[in-house]
C-alpha cells in the first residue's frame, strides 16, 4: 500500500527529491491517462527532481486547482499509482505524497487576464465541480460568480474528508488562489428561491453550472429509525469539520457505544470520526462482505486499526429505543446475496439463526446519498435514476441548453478529482456553448 | 539574451547531434521552445561517412541508470545539398529561432565552400567541428584538429576569412593538455566563440561473458564519445578555465541535464548551452522544465536576465597556493542523523579515525583528530545532516 493510510505524510524535500528520481518519465504517461484531471504526472514529477518546486505546482495546478488536497485525498493506487510502470520494476511512484508536496510550494498565479470581459455565469455549489468549472470559466475570460449553502467553500473536501487526512489549510489556500483567478463567492445561500432561473437570467447570467452535489441521504426503512440519537453519518462529519478549536470537538456528542450503518467511505470515516471522539465501541455494520465494500482498503484498514468493529454481511431489522424515545439498540441478522456480484439491499436475502443485537447510543447510517429534488425542479432539468441530472458526458450540459452540471449531483457520487474532470469539462462545454452564440434561455427546456 | 551577437529567445540550444539531423525532428523542437538547433555536421559530398550499428552504450550505476551515453556515431550522413535545404526550410518557418550548421572539412576549399552555401541558405551562425573522436584525421586514428594549437588557428582562420556574416564557432575537445592553449588560437583565428566541450573519448564498459566492450559490433568494438551527466564536471572545468584566461565567448556543452547544470555553466561563463543527451532520452519536452527552472531561479536571486549569471563564479576559483588555510571540524547534527555511520567507516578507513560511535549509533567527532576534509559530508545520504563548523584560521 503506497498510498499515505492515516495521516497524511509531507514527503520532506529530500525525500521528495529521491522519489521523483525514481520516476521513469514514460512518454505518453500512463499515471496522466490514469488521472481523470489529465494532471501531467511525468512533468511535475520531473520538476521536483530539478528542483523547480514551484514550477511542478503550477503545472499540477493548471490541471487541477484542488491539486493539494487531491494529493491526499485521490484513491492514487487506483489510479495514477496503480498505472505506474514502474510498478514491473520495483514498486509504483508515490505520486500522490508527490502532488501534495509540490502543491505545499508558493509559486505566481498565472496573470488574470485584462479586465475579464466574457459572460457572467453563475455557479450553484462550491464543491470540487463547482470550484473547479469556475477557475476553468475564470481562465476563459467568463465572471463566474459561486453561489454556496453553507459559510465555506470546498463541498465534500471541507466538509466529509477530515483531518489528520486532509488538513484544512489545504483546502483555504486552494480555494484561495481561486479569488486571485476571479472567481466571486457568495456564501450562505441557502435558498435556491433567490437564484431561480428568471433571477439569474435578470442578473445577466448567461449560463448556469451546477454543482449542487448530493445532500441528501438515504433511510433504512426500518421499524424506530426516528428515535432520538439516529442522525447521519455526513452530518456527524460536517459538525466535526465545522469545530474551530478543541473545545467545539468535545461539544460535539458523538455518543459511546456506536452503530455506524453503511459500508462505504462515508460510513467509515464516520467511524473512524467517533472513535477519535472517544467512544468506547463502535460497530461498522453493512451488507457487504469484507472485500465487496465499496470504501478504499486503506481506509478500512486504518479504521481497524483505531479499533473500529466491522458486522458485514449484515443487515440492520430493527432500532430499539428507551422509554425516552432514546436509541438504546439495534437489531439485524446476517445475510448471503441471492445473485452474487450485485451488491444492493434488494439481492440480500436473511439467513436462519444468524440474528443479533447491539447496544447503542447512537446510530449514524450512511447507506448513500442522494440529490436535493428540489434542483431539478427549480431548475426544470430532466433526471435519470436516483434522481440525479442528466447531463450529456463530453460537455456536461443538461436537458436546459444553458444549464450544465457535474460532480456527485450528476454522476451518483466519485471522487474529488473525477468531480473536478466533470467541473472543467462543464466549463468547456458553456464556454463552447456561449461562443456558438445561442442565447442561452429562450428555450424553456 | 545576446550571444554572438545573435538574439536567443533563451539559452538553451541542440547540439549537433541525432537530434537536429531530420528537418521534422528540428522543427519540432524548435515548437517545443528551444531558442536554436546547431545542424548535425555535414560535409562534402566526397566525405564517406560508413556508419556502424549498434551505436549506441550506456555507463549505468545503481539505481541511477544511464549516467554516461556512449556513441560510435559519426557526422550526418547527409551532405551539404540537404543540410543547405534544411536551413533554408527551418529559417523560412522559425524566423524568430537561431539556426546553426555544424561542418566539417578536410582541405581548405572545402571549409570554405561550406561556409559559403551555407550563408547562402541564410544559417545564423556555424560551428567547426574540430572535435569528433570517433572520426580519423589523415593518417592518426582518433587524432583531432582541436588537439593542435597550430592547425585550429590555420583552419579556423580559413573558415573566419570565408565567411561574410555568420559568427564562427569552434567546437574544441577536453582532451589536451591544456584547453587554454587551444582556446587562445580559436581567439587569434578572429573566430566568434567557442563551443565547450565536446564528449570524452571512453571505453564504456566489458560485458563479462563474451568480453567484448560495448558497444559489441559483430564482435569488435571502438572507443566511444561519452556525454551525459557523467561528463558535467570536465565540462564545467573546460569552460572556467577558458572563461578565465580567453575573452572569448563559449556555448557550453557536454553533460547538462538541468535547468541547474545550465546555469552552473552560465556561472562559469558560457553565454548559451547546448543539449543532446537529455533531449535523446527524454524528449524535445524537458524544454518546458529548462525555461521554467531557470526563469524561476532568475526571479527567486533577483536577476533580470541569464547574461547576469556569466561568469559569476569564476572570482572564487585561485590556485590552490591561494586557498585560505582554515581550521574546521566535523559537526554532526544529531536530529537530522539517520545512523547509517557511513560518516564512521569513511572516516576510519579512508579519513582521520576521527568519528567515533555512541551507545545508539550516533557519530561524534573528536575534534583533535578531526581535520576538517570533509569526506563525512560527502558520504551522509542525508542533506544538511553533517556540517563542517569553522573555528578560526589554522595559522
Amino acid at each position: 500500500m503506497t498510498t499515505p493510510i492515516e495521516t497524511s505524510r509531507m514527503l520532506t524535500v529530500h525525500q521528495a527529491v529521491a522519489e521523483a528520481s525514481r520516476c521513469l518519465f514514460c512518454f505518453d504517461a500512463p499515471c496522466t491517462k490514469a488521472c481523470p484531471a489529465a494532471v501531467d504526472v511525468a512533468g511535475f514529477i520531473r520538476r521536483i527532481r530539478s528542483g523547480n518546486f514551484t514550477g511542478a505546482h503550477r503545472l499540477i495546478w493548471e490541471q487541477n486547482v484542488l491539486g493539494g488536497v487531491c494529493g491526499r485525498v485521490c484513491p492514487t493506487d487506483q489510479l495514477c499509482e496503480e498505472a505506474c510502470s514502474t510498478t514491473e520494476l520495483s514498486r509504483p511512484i508515490e505520486i500522490g505524497a508527490l502532488q501534495a508536496f509540490a502543491c505545499e510550494h508558493e509559486f505566481l498565479p498565472e496573470p488574470r487576464g485584462a479586465k475579464p470581459s466574457g459572460a457572467k455565469v453563475a455557479v450553484i455549489g462550491a464543491g470540487p465541480a463547482g470550484v473547479a468549472a469556475a477557475a476553468e470559466l475564470a481562465r476563459r475570460g467568463y465572471r463566474p460568480t459561486v453561489f454556496e449553502k453553507t459559510a465555506e467553500a470546498g463541498g465534500q473536501a471541507r466538509w466529509s474528508i477530515l483531518e489528520p487526512k486532509l488538513p484544512r489549510g489545504v483546502v483555504e489556500r486552494e480555494i484561495g488562489r481561486l479569488r486571485d483567478l476571479g472567481v466571486v463567492f457568495r456564501f450562505n445561500v441557502r435558498s435556491l428561491k433567490t437564484l431561480s432561473r428568471s433571477r439569474l437570467r435578470k442578473q445577466g447570467f448567461r449560463a448556469l453550472f451546477l454543482g449542487a452535489g448530493l445532500p441528501g441521504g438515504y433511510c433504512l426503512s426500518v421499524p424506530g429509525e426516528d428515535a432520538e440519537g439516529v442522525g447521519s453519518g455526513r452530518e456527524l462529519l460536517g459538525r466535526v469539520a465545522a469545530a474551530k478549536t478543541a473545545r467545539d470537538l468535545r461539544s460535539i456528542k458523538a455518543g459511546k457505544r456506536v452503530v455506524v450503518v453503511g459500508g462505504g467511505n462515508v460510513a467509515v470515516d464516520a467511524a473512524k470520526a467517533v472513535m477519535r471522539l472517544g467512544a468506547k465501541k463502535v460497530t461498522a455494520v453493512c451488507l457487504e462482505g469484507p472485500a465487496e465494500m465499496p470504501a478504499y482498503p486503506s481506509e478500512i484498514q486504518s479504521a481497524w486499526a483505531l479499533g473500529v468493529e466491522f458486522l458485514t454481511r449484515s443487515r440492520i431489522t430493527e432500532i430499539i429505543s428507551d422509554r425516552r424515545g432514546h436509541v438504546c439498540g439495534v437489531r439485524g441478522v446476517g445475510i448471503e446475496w441471492k445473485v452474487p456480484g450485485r451488491y444492493v439491499p434488494s439481492n440480500a436475502r436473511d439467513l436462519a439463526d444468524t440474528e443479533f443485537s447491539l447496544p447503542a447510543d447512537r446510530v449514524y447510517l450512511a447507506i448513500g446519498q442522494c440529490p436535493d429534488p428540489a434542483v431539478a425542479e427549480s431548475y426544470g432539468v430532466a433526471t435519470g435514476r436516483r434522481g440525479l441530472l442528466k447531463v450529456k458526458k463530453r460537455t456536461g450540459q443538461t436537458s436546459v441548453p444553458w444549464i450544465f452540471a457535474g460532480g456527485d449531483g450528476a454522476s451518483g457520487g466519485a471522487t474529488v478529482v473525477e468531480a473536478v474532470a466533470e467541473g472543467k469539462r462543464a466549463a468547456e462545454g458553456i464556454d463552447e456553448f456561449l461562443r456558438s452564440g445561442k442565447r442561452g434561455g429562450k428555450s424553456r427546456g | 539574451m545576446d550571444f554572438c551577437g545573435l538574439r536567443f529567445e533563451n539559452p538553451f540550444l541542440l547540439s549537433a547531434s541525432p537530434c537536429t539531423d531530420d528537418l521534422d525532428m528540428a522543427k519540432d523542437a524548435l515548437k517545443a521552445g528551444w531558442a536554436g538547433v546547431v545542424l548535425k555536421t555535414t560535409s562534402v559530398a566526397s566525405e564517406v561517412v560508413d556508419l556502424a550499428y549498434p551505436m549506441m552504450s550506456s555507463f549505468r550505476v545503481g539505481d541511477e541508470g544511464m549516467v554516461g551515453m556512449g556513441n560510435v556515431d559519426l557526422i550526418s550522413e547527409h551532405h551539404i545539398d540537404v543540410v543547405e535545404k534544411r536551413v533554408r526550410s527551418l529559417k523560412r518557418g522559425f524566423p524568430e529561432k537561431r539556426i546553426g550548421a555544424s561542418i566539417m572539412g578536410a582541405a581548405r576549399e572545402d571549409w570554405e565552400g561550406l561556409v559559403r552555401r551555407l550563408e547562402a541558405a541564410g544559417v545564423d551562425f556555424i560551428e567547426c567541428s574540430f572535435s569528433c573522436p570517433q572520426g580519423t584525421l589523415g593518417s592518426k586514428p582518433g587524432a583531432m584538429l582541436a588537439q593542435d594549437p597550430v592547425l585550429v588557428r590555420r583552419v579556423a582562420g580559413w573558415v573566419k576569412g570565408a565567411a561574410r556574416r555568420a559568427p564562427v564557432i569552434i567546437k574544441i575537445t577536453p582532451m589536451v593538455a591544456d584547453v587554454v592553449e587551444v582556446a587562445q588560437a580559436v581567439k587569434e583565428s578572429g573566430a566568434d566563440a567557442v563551443c565547450a566541450s565536446n564528449t570524452i573519448p571512453s571505453l564504456m564498459g566489458i560485458d563479462l561473458d563474451t568480453f567484448c566492450p560495448n558497444p559489441c559490433v559483430g564482435g569488435r568494438t571502438t572507443y566511444s564519445g561519452m556525454s551525459g551527466a557523467a561528463i558535467k564536471p570536465i565540462t564545467l572545468r573546460v569552460i572556467a578555465e577558458i572563461a578565465r584566461q580567453v575573452d572569448i565567448p563559449i556555448t557550453g556543452t557536454g553533460g547538462a541535464c538541468s535547468w541547474r547544470d545550465a546555469v552552473e555553466f552560465m556561472l562559469v561563463g558560457a553565454g548559451t548551452v547546448q543539449f543532446c543527451t537529455e533531449p535523446m532520452r527524454y524528449g524535445f519536452r524537458i524544454i518546458d522544465d529548462l525555461k521554467e527552472g531557470l526563469e524561476s531561479f532568475l526571479r527567486v536571486k533577483g536577476f533580470s536576465s541569464p547574461a547576469d549569471l556569466l561568469g559569476r563564479a569564476l572570482p572564487h576559483i585561485v590556485s590552490h597556493d591561494d586557498l585560505p588555510r582554515l581550521r574546521v571540524v566535523s559537526h554532526v547534527i544529531e536530529e537530522k542523523c539517520i545512523r547509517c555511520d557511513l560518516c564512521h567507516v569513511a572516516c576510519r578507513d579512508g579519513g582521520h579515525q576521527a568519528i567515533g560511535l555512541k551507545a545508539d549509533r550516533t557519530p561524534e567527532t573528536d575534534e583533535e583528530k578531526c581535520v576538517g576534509c570533509g569526506l563525512c559530508v560527502q558520504v551522509c545520504p542525508v542533506t544538511g545532516c553533517i556540517e563542517l563548523v569553522e573555528k578560526g584560521p589554522l595559522r
